[in-house]
């Protein structure tokens, strides 16, 4: 019982740390004080002459109309009119100004998210689902875009109305105000009751739509695995019943609604009987006037809708609340991978690597770390060495790669080139002189230009073309209807895996870089593209220093040292036939593919 | 007019709820007109000092207030239970009928386009058959129920009065229809935004690599500021639209004002006339908006539904005749009779005039360059497509005569990049069986030599995965499918490229565990290494859509100069290849 009351309470609430969230909104809009204080006050001027029009009426009414008096009436509805005018100009101007500072604000938010996430190492990547933090600059994002277009208004007239009311119902008359202000509690714990029943009622409406959008989407993407199986009927069983439990929660939300607000409007006709009689009685007793009384009911109206608006924004009021909070969280992720403040400017690279005596643990979420990935290390390589790397899934092969390019620090010893440790140089001038292939080509979307010029913007369409042609690229980027102006789609996929791969080479060759670290593909393309890829690999690794996760037979048997890991140490080194001379690790490799090949 | 007419349809099944809902809101708002008409009365009584009627019209305006407050939560239980009802229908509709489209119709259309019909298109019909034209309904019956009123009240002022509703009205529904583009256009533009920063998030490593975050990040700073932009020309319609509709009818008022006072003081209007007048007129403001607005909805929904008939009108194109018989019992003999197939209408034929008798049980690898027909001979014989021209036959029956369902149960087929389903991996294992046991389940996995890393996955068998779960590799996903497959126990099995992403090791595993499988069935293998193709008791070598051989390999070897040279040239050697560890399912380095 006590956990459910503390569950109330804290819906009540919201979380904690509202003070903070608070202020991060503020600091998003600390820019444009100038366009926020118009905003308010344009908002402020705008309610208070919406609240006009009542009193002025009744004045009309006690001034002009009963003392048959035209020529004040005259004057009353020119007021009338001129307060009509103030609205129309306020909330022209609040409109845009609202619209132009929050979405100003959210632009920033989103610029200040990617800038974060740049800064970001790739261990933090690792560690989290894309689409966790894309959520972040998306969903996050537009619940704070509600929250900061429609509520900054509704609170604002919201609250300016019911406060403006409650004053001008005073100011007609203190009793019949008074009398009206019964009805606040019946009010206050209505919509405290509907606010938090709703914020659950709502909250399972969008979680069984978003399962009926997924349910939808799957089987629309796996068409083909639904007829290849002919699971057709199962898929429209269950989402019938997807179907089903999103109707039941939108019918809880139509019972709430069924309750509160006719509810409201009855309270708002209690009122209305409760002044009707007091009131009556009043001027019936001569102690107010017919016109306080009509203006007095007139007024009526704007006290009670105000309340039922606001106790609607209370649940993009949490959402909001709740997308801040993770956008902080967000925000708050510390680099543990930070330039050192002192960094310099790595020189024109020769080319020699060394892993001295390198050890490497990856972290869990937790901070703790888990088994040696790479135990010990010591490797030099030469300028102008290719080695390829080789061993079992787990040996430590891509570890040892991510080191040269710094995407992690060694938690034991030191990688140096040309003697620097890497740690000392900015990341700009290490890793623009280091080309680096991963597995999968991931191009970005844009042209075939583009996306070769990436580590080159001021390349050339020569260069670009030269790039490609040393490849082995050129022939097939011609052979596409649009050259090099082809779009290559979201992620490359306008283009088959072997194009990609060869556009990924032109790009690595580019930027020429002075070490190239370089994961070989693994994915089937068909024989005549294979022998391009082979040839662009080897005019990519001439002349430079370069590290290899090898999976080709002919790659590692060009290489001039092949590197065999183990369990994070390295088990045996040296050239293709050095290593089965040796009969060791290497050799049993090479039998199973051998006899695989040939079975 | 005609879909319109189509989609008032949907409420067929409502009328009655419909017909209660109308009734309803009409009470309801002839409730909320007595209340300022009671209160006019009660001002009038108290004007001229009727302290007893003052009490009486009290005591009516509650009741007034009693049989609203009942009316109004009847009219919302109905209208709630009448539009989610349409909603719920619709959907099922919509869904029953996708699932029974055939393949070829989800090859020409987006997923996206799909989704968008059977989310945003019905997402507006619903708007108006469940709340907009109630709400039509009711604001035309307040203003001409205001309007009556105020016409019986005084019909020269309610004449000046009624002036700017036509106008409101117009102005209301002209905003929402400009509105609506330039709001879509910011969705539009959010969604490239969603895009620019997925590729910034997965491509983070190339980024990093190239040294290019200042690039990426003008790129991403002008896709923020598009979208700023048009959220602005968004703002400026708000800004020139809506308070101009709060404007027309404050003028209106001013107006009453002026004139009605006129009235009260040369005593053709009554001070409570007048005041019942003022209340009618400011009842009348919230009515003439939504109005507006509803009319919009109104022209909203019959260009969706326009998109959505689209869909409910076409007819699924791969059926069985009514009463089809089941296939007959066999081994899965395969015969291809002058099969021509072309995925679109004088587009190239992917098979061209294909003869094949296939004898049952045997083992066929399906060899041939990207393009030259071997997914499409192996999609044909699972009925995935009908062939342009000839016949497909399992076992002696033309499978366009024999019940679909009775084909797919008999035919198995997985590719190189499967589909899973984002549900755990005992139910996409179990999914052609859903009501296999575990043991049956565990079977299967150990025969794909996917049971080993099964049980390392976080929850094992109950591991959710997909989308929404946790993702795996490619090489485990083929596993996984081909455990599918296997639990499926089909006649004819087709692995079409299902082991290109597993490592050589678990490939041969898998080779050794699946020649137990094939035993007693007809197996299709399309395949790029050797060592599968060795698999095979026959071989069948496509070229550009026809049979460029057919034979086994030493009969090839003779015969045919394409298959030497592929066994000359080997495959994509992949002794070394290794997948990535589950751990780190991004790209690695």
């Amino acid at each position: 019982m006590s956990a459910r009351l503390d569950d109330v309470r804290r819906r009540l609430r919201g979380t904690s740390g509202r003070g903070r969230r608070l202020r991060g909104l503020a600091s998003l809009v600390g820019p444009y004080r100038g366009r926020v204080a118009l905003m308010v006050l344009s908002l402020i001027v705008g309610t208070a002459a919406t609240l006009a029009p009542a009193p002025l009426a009744a004045q009309a009414i006690d001034q002009g109309i009963l003392p048959h008096h035209f020529g004040r009436l005259a004057l009353i509805v020119v007021l009338f009119g001129v307060a009509a005018l103030v609205v129309w100009v306020m909330t022209v101007a609040q409109t845009y100004l609202v619209e132009w500072v929050g979405q100003r604000a959210l632009a920033d938010l989103r610029l200040q998210i990617f800038e974060h996430l740049q800064r970001l190492p790739v261990s933090f990547y690792e560690s989290r689902p894309t689409g966790v933090l894309i959520s972040r600059m998306t969903n996050d994002v537009e619940a704070l875009d509600t929250l900061v277009t429609d509520s900054v208004v509704t609170l604002f007239q919201g609250g300016l109305t019911l406060v403006g009311t409650l004053v001008i119902l005073l100011t007609f008359d203190v009793d019949l105000a008074l009398v009206t202000f019964i009805m606040i509690p019946l009010i206050a714990i209505g919509s405290l009751i509907f606010r938090v029943a709703s914020a659950d009622a709502y909250r399972r409406t969008r979680e069984t739509i978003g399962a009926i959008t997924g349910n939808l989407q799957e089987s629309l993407s796996g068409a083909r695995v639904v007829r290849a199986f002919g699971q057709e009927r199962r898929h429209a069983r269950e989402f019938a019943e997807l179907n089903e439990h999103n109707r039941g929660a939108n019918m809880t939300t139509v019972y709430l609604n069924a309750a509160y607000f006719p509810a409201i409007e009855f309270v708002s006709s209690l009122a209305t009987v409760a002044v009707l009689l007091y009131g009556g009685d009043q001027v019936l007793n001569g102690n107010i006037k017919l016109g306080i009384l009509v203006g007095f009911l007139a007024a009526l109206n704007n006290f009670f809708d105000p309340i039922t608006q606001l106790s609607q924004l209370y649940t993009t009021y949490q959402s909001g609340m709740a997308a801040l909070d993770k956008i902080f969280e967000l925000l708050d992720e510390k680099s543990d991978l930070p330039e050192a403040p002192d960094a310099k400017t790595l020189e024109r690279i020769r080319g020699e690597l060394h892993f001295e005596r390198v050890s490497f643990a990856y972290r869990r979420r937790d901070g703790e770390a888990t088994r040696l990935a790479l135990d010990d290390i010591e490797l030099t390589v030469a300028p102008g060495e290719t080695v390829a790397l080789v061993g079992a899934t787990g040996a430590g092969k891509s570890t040892l790669a991510k080191l040269v390019a710094r995407f992690y620090d060694p938690t034991l010893g030191r990688v140096l080139i040309d003697g620097t440790d890497i740690r000392d140089v900015t990341f700009q001038s290490l890793r623009s002189q280091m080309g680096i292939v991963p597995q999968e080509a991931f191009l970005f979307s844009g042209t075939i230009r583009s996306n070769i010029a990436f580590g080159a913007p001021q390349a050339s369409d020569a260069e670009i073309e030269a790039a490609a042609r040393s490849v082995g690229a050129h022939e097939v980027i011609a052979a596409l209807e649009k050259g090099y102006d082809t779009e290559v789609g979201e992620r490359g996929g306008q283009l088959s895996a072997g194009q990609r791969q060869l556009v990924a080479f032109a790009r690595a060759m580019a930027a020429d870089p002075r070490i190239l670290v370089l994961d070989e593909a693994t994915s089937n393309v068909d024989l005549h593209t294979e022998a391009r890829i082979e040839h662009g690999l080897r005019r990519l690794l001439a002349g430079r220093t370069a590290i290899v996760i090898a999976h080709r037979l002919s790659t590692i048997r060009g290489a001039t040292r092949i590197v065999v890991l183990e369990g994070g140490r390295i088990r045996e080194q040296g050239s293709h036939d050095e290593l089965l001379a040796a009969g060791g690790a290497y050799a049993a490799l090479y039998r199973d593919w051998s006899t695989a090949a040939a079975a | 007019m005609r879909v319109f007419a189509r989609l008032l349809g949907f409420l067929g099944p409502y009328k009655r709820g419909v017909l209660w809902s109308a009734g309803l809101a009409t009470l309801a708002i002839l409730a909320t007109v007595a209340i300022p008409y009671l209160s006019g009365v009660a001002v009038d009584a108290i004007h001229s000092h009727h302290r007893g009627r003052l009490l009486y019209l009290a005591l009516a305006i509650l009741g007034a207030g009693v049989f609203r407050l009942g009316v109004s939560a009847g009219r919302r239980l109905v209208a709630g239970h009448v539009s989610l009802g349409v909603e719920y229908d619709l959907r099922n509709l919509m869904f029953g009928h996708l699932q029974a489209q055939e393949l070829a119709f989800f090859d020409r259309q987006q997923t996206g386009q799909l989704m968008s019909r059977a989310t945003v298109d019905l997402q507006s019909i619903r708007f108006f058959l469940g709340y907009g034209l109630v709400f039509i309904l009711q604001s035309a019956l307040t203003i001409s129920l205001a309007a009556v009123a105020m016409f019986v009240l005084e019909p020269r002022l309610a004449a000046i009065a009624l002036i700017p509703v036509p106008f409101v009205v117009y102005v209301a529904n002209r905003y929402s229809r400009l509105a609506r583009p330039a709001l879509q256009e910011v969705q539009q533009r959010i969604a490239e935004l969603t895009a620019d920063t997925e590729e910034n998030i997965s491509g983070v490593r190339v980024v990093k690599a190239f040294a290019r975050e200042a690039h990426q990040r003008a790129r991403f700073e002008r896709s923020v500021g598009r979208v700023f932009e048009q959220s602005m020309v968004e703002a400026r319609l708000q800004a020139r639209y809506n308070p101009l509709i709060g404007l027309l009818p404050q003028v209106g008022l001013a107006v009453i004002l002026l004139v009605g006072g006129y009235f009260v003081i040369h005593h053709s209007l009554s001070i409570g006339q007048f005041t019942a007048f003022y209340t009618y007129l400011l009842m009348l403001l919230s009515p003439m908006r939504t109005l507006g607005v509803s009319l919009s909805l109104a022209q909203r929904a019959t260009a969706s539904g326009a998109r959505v008939f689209q869909i409910l009108d076409r007819l699924p194109q791969l059926t069985s005749p009514p009463g089809a018989p089941p296939l007959p019992a066999g081994n899965g003999h395969v015969r291809f009779e002058g099969v021509t197939m072309r995925y679109s209408e004088g587009g190239p034929a992917a098979l061209r005039d294909v003869d094949l008798d296939l004898e049952a049980g045997r083992t066929i690898a399906l060899v041939g360059a990207t393009g030259s027909g071997k997914s499409t001979l192996a999609a044909l014989v699972a009925r995935l497509y009908d062939p342009t021209a000839g016949r497909v036959l399992i076992d002696g029956a033309d499978l366009r005569e024999v019940e679909v369902a009775s084909i797919r149960a008999a035919v198995a087929i997985t590719g190189d990049d499967p589909f899973l389903f984002s549900t755990s991996v005992h139910d996409n294992i179990a999914y052609a069986r859903p009501e296999a046991t575990r043991a049956e389940v565990i079977e299967a996995a150990r025969r794909a030599q996917a049971h080993e890393f099964i049980e390392r996955l976080p929850e094992g068998y109950e591991t959710r995965i997909g989308e929404r779960g946790l993702s795996v590799s490619g090489g485990q996903r083929q596993r996984l499918a081909i455990a599918r497959a296997i639990i499926a126990d089909p006649r004819i099995l087709i692995l079409d490229d299902a082991t290109s992403s597993v490592d050589a090791s678990t490939e041969r595993e898998i080779k050794r565990a699946l020649a137990e499988v094939m035993a007693g069935r007809t197996t299709f293998i399309i395949a790029h290494r050797l060592s599968t193709i060795a698999l095979a008791d026959e071989i069948l070598l496509l070229e550009d859509g026809r049979v460029g051989a057919h034979g086994d390999h030493e009969e090839l070897l003779a015969g045919s100069a394409l298959y030497r040279e592929i066994v000359e040239k080997g495959l994509p050697d992949s002794v070394f290849l290794t997948r990535k560890p589950l751990e780190s399912t991004g790209a690695s380095l």
